[in-house]
């Protein structure tokens, strides 16, 4: 019983792992990008639409992939080219994409609200073959599929990116202190623009987990602001690749036992999604409180807010 | 801004007159072209897909009542957000600003009975006040701790729906199998006026909050300041405005009017508090607030394009193939393309060739005359 808890946490934190990754780049390089939920659900929705019609997975996936950095270059393009500000852009992003997709779904595949259907393929679970027979571990690890395991690969690799390359340099260089790039000689729009693009990659993958994987249909707003526990889960670990993975993976815990614990309890389940939420309004709470102190008296408005 | 003083002639002149609507008619277009494109590669025909996305609006009794039924709760939003984009707070909870002030104005509604003089004022004033308290969060993190008012909102939309189900399930629900409250007293409800749609005295509320803001903006100091807040916090704070103060008063008032579309809601549409009700009116506020350009009176006539698409949309979903959600795509394209800081003057050059006025920079240049005296 426990032991299935955190096999399904597992299963759960795995887009939350995957969209989190997506902000993560976004975020350092100095852009808050709130439209992931909006990135995802076009890619869930040409994951589903693809597969249902080519049978392919990985043409599914390809396809999934596109869709969503397509969306993101239409958000780089209005943010870093137009100069629209990042949030009205990101919600309206999120909001045309959640339309289009409902909107696409009743005129391509002619269903309103849920689509589903047998000759949809789902990707296969895999059983490693060591860890598989280890008392507890394998049953926690063994037995997802392949975009699980995906997902994790990724937090080492972002981190390696990140800290270790010189791409990584710049991109964070870009997101604090812009100005000093561009004095260094990096074009910042265009690394920004990478790293949108990148956050649409991540997001590509997670739109096409939820729908291919986790589950095996499409339907309207079905990201259900995972898009927004991911990013909360940034803001929390304040844009640490491991810490915000492993902050994605205990909210995700907290959704899975959201699901569970109310059946054992009789606690609402409400109670326990408001978990991510909260947890992180009482972190932003706490590192403002310290800087707060940490400053003069005297500055009583700061104007430039990040 | 305009930069009337920079060139002139008659031309110019009509020109400024016109440009306020120039921007969103501009916008709006686009989307109606970019969706129509949609629409076609649908197997549709765009046309008449918008004449039904009309007819189905505003042609007849019945369906123009429809049309104010889902504008209504538009204008509060679109009011709330018009409010605090116009003094630079990016007040994007509205939403849950909302949702918090339905539960206070169902709660008044339906718990306390008292005669209708008392109770139905004091009904809405909950409403507001839900609506002012949820939006005090944010307000106060960003003034006393400096913390990102955008991101607690987003946060504090979804704690909003969960705590508002959380009592529509478990506290105060009304017995039967739907996550509502009891229903409201009669003395707390709105008056309805047609059998045809949901349309009630809130939409006299909303109007004349609209006028009320208007007025304010252009006629008392607060509204100035407000405004020079929005084009500049450091001028403002440097010019003698107390700027964290009238931030916390003006998030409070924005608050407080998305409260009222929950009130609304409730007393006068659903006479009772549903768990989960909204559409996303709060959402739609943000398009409606960006297409008006944050002019309260914009407000009214933005809110009743995007209420009559959503009145039409009805009438779309029965009669093509086409879904509802047409609508929120054309909305949704319309406030991507308003964000952009298109170059709005080469576009006026390019319609009307006119000389080049030789301003560099007209937004930074306006407010300055006018402060000191007022503050």
């Amino acid at each position: 019983m426990d032991l299935e808890i955190l096999n399904s946490a597992v299963r759960i934190s795995t887009p939350l792992v995957f969209a989190a990754m997506g902000g993560l780049l976004t975020y350092q390089a100095g852009m808050l990008n709130i439209a992931l939920d909006g990135f995802m659900i076009v890619a869930a929705f040409t994951a589903v639409a693809t597969a249902y019609f080519t049978g392919s997975l990985e043409l599914a996936l390809l396809a999934a992939i596109l869709a969503s950095m397509l969306l993101a270059a239409l958000m780089a393009m209005f943010n870093i080219k137009f100069r629209a500000h990042i949030f009205i852009a990101g919600t309206a992003v999120t909001f045309l994409a959640y339309g289009l997709t409902a909107l696409l779904l009743k005129g391509v595949l002619g269903q309103d609200g849920v689509f589903t259907s047998d000759r949809i393929p789902t990707f296969p679970v895999i059983h490693l073959p060591g860890i598989e027979n280890i008392p507890v571990i394998g049953e926690i690890f063994s037995g997802h599929t392949i975009l699980v395991y995906v997902a994790y690969i990724f937090v080492p690799i972002v981190a390696w990116t990140l800290y270790q390359t010189k791409w990584g340099l710049q991109l964070r260089v870009v997101g604090e202190a812009p100005e000093a790039a561009a004095a260094a000689g990096i074009n910042v729009d265009w690394v920004k623009f990478q790293a949108m693009l990148l956050s649409g990659l991540f997001c590509g993958f997670a739109g096409a987990y939820l729908s291919l994987a986790y589950v095996s249909l499409f339907a309207n707003k079905m990201t259900n602001e995972r898009g927004l526990i991911a990013l909360a889960a940034i803001f929390f670990a304040r844009g640490n690749p491991y810490l915000t993975a492993l902050v994605a993976i205990l909210f995700g815990t907290a959704t899975a036992l959201s699901v569970r614990l109310p059946q054992v309890t009789g606690l609402a389940p409400q109670l326990l999604q408001l978990i991510p939420y909260v947890v992180t309004v009482l972190a932003l709470v706490l590192v403002g409180w310290r800087t707060t102190r940490a400053r003069s008296r005297h500055s009583a408005w700061r104007f430039d807010i990040g | 801004m305009s930069s009337e003083t920079t060139s002139s002639g008659p031309g110019m002149a009509v020109l400024n007159f016109c440009r306020p609507a120039l921007q969103p008619i501009v916008a709006v277009l686009i989307a109606t072209i970019v969706g129509g494109l949609l629409v076609l590669a649908l197997g549709e025909n765009p046309i008449e897909v918008y004449w039904l996305l009309i007819s189905g609006s505003v042609i007849g009794v019945p369906n123009l009542l429809v049309t104010l039924q889902m504008m209504t709760p538009l204008i509060f939003t679109g009011l709330a957000v018009a409010i605090s984009f116009r003094a630079g707070l990016w007040n994007i909870g509205a939403e849950g600003q909302m949702l918090v002030g339905a539960l206070f104005a169902g709660v008044v509604g339906y718990a306390f009975p008292m005669p209708w003089f008392l109770h139905l004022p004091l009904a809405i004033l909950a409403g507001f006040v839900g609506g002012g308290l949820w939006s005090a969060i944010p307000a106060l993190l960003r003034v006393y701790l400096g913390v990102n008012e955008l991101v607690v909102c987003l946060m504090l939309n979804p704690i909003a729906l969960l705590l508002t189900g959380f009592f529509a399930t478990h506290v105060f629900k009304a017995p039967g199998p739907t996550n509502k409250l009891p229903d409201i007293a009669p003395s707390a409800a709105l008056h309805t006026f047609s059998v045809y749609s949901q349309v009630n005295a809130g939409i006299f509320i909303a109007l004349a909050c609209c006028i009320i803001f208007a007025i304010i903006n252009v006629r008392t100091v607060r509204g100035f300041e407000w405004k020079i807040m929005g084009l500049s916090p450091r001028f403002a704070y440097y010019g003698g405005i107390n700027v964290p103060r009238r931030a916390i008063w003006v998030m409070i008032l924005s608050g407080g009017v998305a409260g009222l579309a929950g009130a609304e809601q409730v007393l006068g549409q659903y006479g009772a508090f549903y768990d989960n009700f909204s559409p996303g009116y709060g959402f739609d506020g943000i398009a409606v607030a960006m297409l008006a350009n944050f002019n309260p009176i914009g407000v009214i006539v933005a809110a009743f394009l995007f209420g009559a698409l959503n009145g039409g949309s009805g009438v779309l979903q029965m009669m093509t193939g086409l879904s509802k959600y047409l609508v929120q795509v054309l909305q949704f394209i319309t406030v991507l393309v308003l964000a952009a800081q298109f170059s709005w003057d080469w576009l006026i050059l390019r319609l009307f060739p006119e000389p080049p006025p030789k301003s560099p920079t007209p937004d930074a240049v306006e407010p300055v005359n006018a402060t000191p005296t007022e503050a």
